[in-house]
């Protein structure tokens, strides 16, 4: 839930996050923009469980997510790093397990 | 880039905390400096800013935290710095006369070479597995606290901490303060136990006297708020299906919440300085801590450790120790006479050894005790990334495997977090660890990297 206190976030922006559109603000992360939207998983385990982010600070790994934009090739990234950009493809489940 | 030739940089600074930015700060103008940080912008994690997008008003107020802003505040106005925000090391390894940094911004992968090398990586929250600890909503409180702190986000409706840490308290208040809700603050341990602790050290308590006052005004101001505070009741499993909806405590009752922050202590990032092959010491209450002399020097030649890399000491030892190493790293470099680093370095180490005795106060304090991992029910997972139960490794330790077998037989501390969320508590089962050998062999990458990224690399 975004505190609305005296903030003043960036540019609204659009991602996909599994194919659901998802309103985020410049300078949010993905995983500021899949919470705020109240969508907890950021991938399924073994036994198809899903799993929520655990760290937040790039140690645990639990936010990898596939991430596409622009002409580049998806990449595996940490949701909680990597930025929010506007017309972004998250997928939370991929093909492939890890 | 061959090894002969000079070296990119003349010193290279991981991690842009206190400890990263008192190095620099304590550096005289000229060495080329390059300082590597994983966030986009530095302040570490005790000062993880909002993004250059948000504009904050009264972001992170109060004494403390003035005196942090304003380290901070100097270290970005610094011009002999390059900096390089969003960038995960993988990897460093003895190159020439200096050493080879292997690099990752999330688009490929680059290396960089320095003279001299200063780690200060940092600290993370301490995993202790529970029951339902994957589901969804459960994160650690330092996670908590920094959606809070650098987003402005409060990640859950109702969010119930528990733990042994003090700092659970903190992250609590200035999430309420964020708008967000406290669903309860539990300690496992019961509140005598923290005056006990406390009074065992009675000058260093009066010393900082200030500081535990406001420990206890936030959890005061938690209550006045109609949060409950409880102790003596660890928690014992989150509840719920396929997302967080309840914790439940030791004596049976469920908090209902839809997210859970978890504050037992925290651990020394050691990737970097084992997979070095700089030496570590256990630390309390888990992990490894890198060895140094008087100046913050590690074992091997052009290293150096600063901050809670060295174990866990909070913002002021960590930047008192920071600074030293940047004296050393003048002296070694022969840009700032021994004599003058000896009369600059006075001062500092006298402010650290009072940091850290208000540290070993609050470590004692803290201690979650033994890691409650002997009870755990057999399908509780220890190992996040590869799904390792609790049973998986029982099954392994009763053929008698050390850490190194446990991991072949069970794939536990395999995954992407290179054993971070599980080795301290597989040792804590081995029972106990005395010397490095014991834990897990550190492997390359630090960071997950893709391997078509690494073959890409020139």
């Amino acid at each position: 839930m975004r505190s609305d206190g005296d903030v003043r976030r960036g540019a609204p922006l659009t991602l996909l996050v599994d194919g659901q559109a998802v309103a985020a603000f410049e300078g949010e992360t993905i995983a500021t923009a899949m919470l705020a939207r109240d969508l907890l998983a950021f991938r399924l385990d073994r036994g198809g469980r899903p799993r929520g982010l655990f760290c937040n600070m790039g140690v645990c790994g639990e936010c990898l997510v596939t991430v596409a934009h622009g002409s580049a090739s998806p990449r595996r990234l940490r949701a909680c790093l990597t930025p929010a950009a506007d017309g972004m493809i998250v997928t939370t489940r991929p093909d492939e397990r890890r | 880039m061959n090894d002969d030739a000079r070296p990119d940089y003349d010193l290279a600074v991981v991690g842009a905390g206190p400890a990263g930015q008192a190095a620099c700060l304590a550096l005289p103008d000229g060495p080329r400096i390059v300082v590597i940080d994983e966030q986009l912008r530095p302040g570490g994690q005790i000062l993880r800013q909002p993004p250059r997008a948000f504009s904050v008003r009264g972001w992170l107020e109060g004494a403390e935290y003035r005196r942090l802003k304003a380290r901070l505040a100097a270290f970005e106005s610094l011009e002999s710095v390059e900096w390089l925000g969003g960038c995960s090391v993988l990897g460093a390894r003895e190159a020439g006369e200096g050493w080879r940094l292997a690099l990752s911004d999330g688009g490929g992968v680059r290396e960089v070479t320095a003279r001299r090398i200063l780690i200060a990586t940092g600290c993370y929250d301490m995993a202790v597995p529970l029951p339902g600890w994957t589901l969804p909503g459960a994160m650690s409180a330092g996670g908590v606290q920094a959606f809070v702190k650098s987003q402005m986000l409060a990640p859950g409706h109702r969010i119930a901490f528990a733990g042994s840490h003090p700092l659970q308290l903190l992250a609590a208040d200035q999430l309420r303060k964020a708008g967000g809700t406290v669903a309860a603050v539990a300690f496992s341990q019961p509140f005598r136990r923290f005056v006990l602790k406390a009074l065992g050290r009675p000058w260093t308590a009066l010393t900082n006297l200030p500081r535990l006052m406001s420990v206890l005004l936030m959890g005061w101001r938690l209550r006045a708020a109609g949060v409950p505070i409880h102790f003596g009741r660890a928690p014992t499993a989150v509840e719920g299906r396929d997302r967080v909806q309840g914790l439940r405590l030791e004596d049976g009752a469920v908090v209902a919440c839809d997210a859970a922050a978890f504050c037992f202590g925290f651990l020394p990032q050691s990737d970097l300085p084992r997979a070095m092959g700089l030496a570590v010491r256990p630390a309390r209450p888990g992990g490894w801590k890198a060895c140094h002399d008087a100046w913050m020097r590690a074992s091997r030649p052009g290293a150096y450790v600063a901050g809670e890399t060295t174990g866990v000491k909070g913002a002021d030892a960590a930047a008192a120790e920071g600074a030293l190493a940047g004296l050393a790293v003048a002296v070694d470099m022969g840009v700032l006479p021994l004599r003058e680093a000896v009369r600059r370095a006075a001062p500092v180490r006298r402010a650290r050894a009072r940091a850290l005795r208000f540290a070993a106060l609050l470590e004692a304090v803290a201690d979650p005790g033994p890691l409650p991992d002997r009870d755990l029910p057999a399908d509780t997972i220890v190992c996040r990334c590869e799904d390792v139960t609790m049973g998986d490794l029982r099954a392994a330790l009763a053929i008698g495997a050390d850490a190194g077998g446990v991991k072949l037989a069970t794939r536990c501390g395999m995954g992407v977090c290179q054993g971070r969320n599980c080795e301290h508590g597989l040792l804590a089962l081995l029972g106990g660890v005395s010397t490095e050998p014991h834990g897990f062999t550190p492997r390359f990458p630090a960071r997950p990297i893709r391997i078509g990224d690494l073959l890409a690399e020139d």
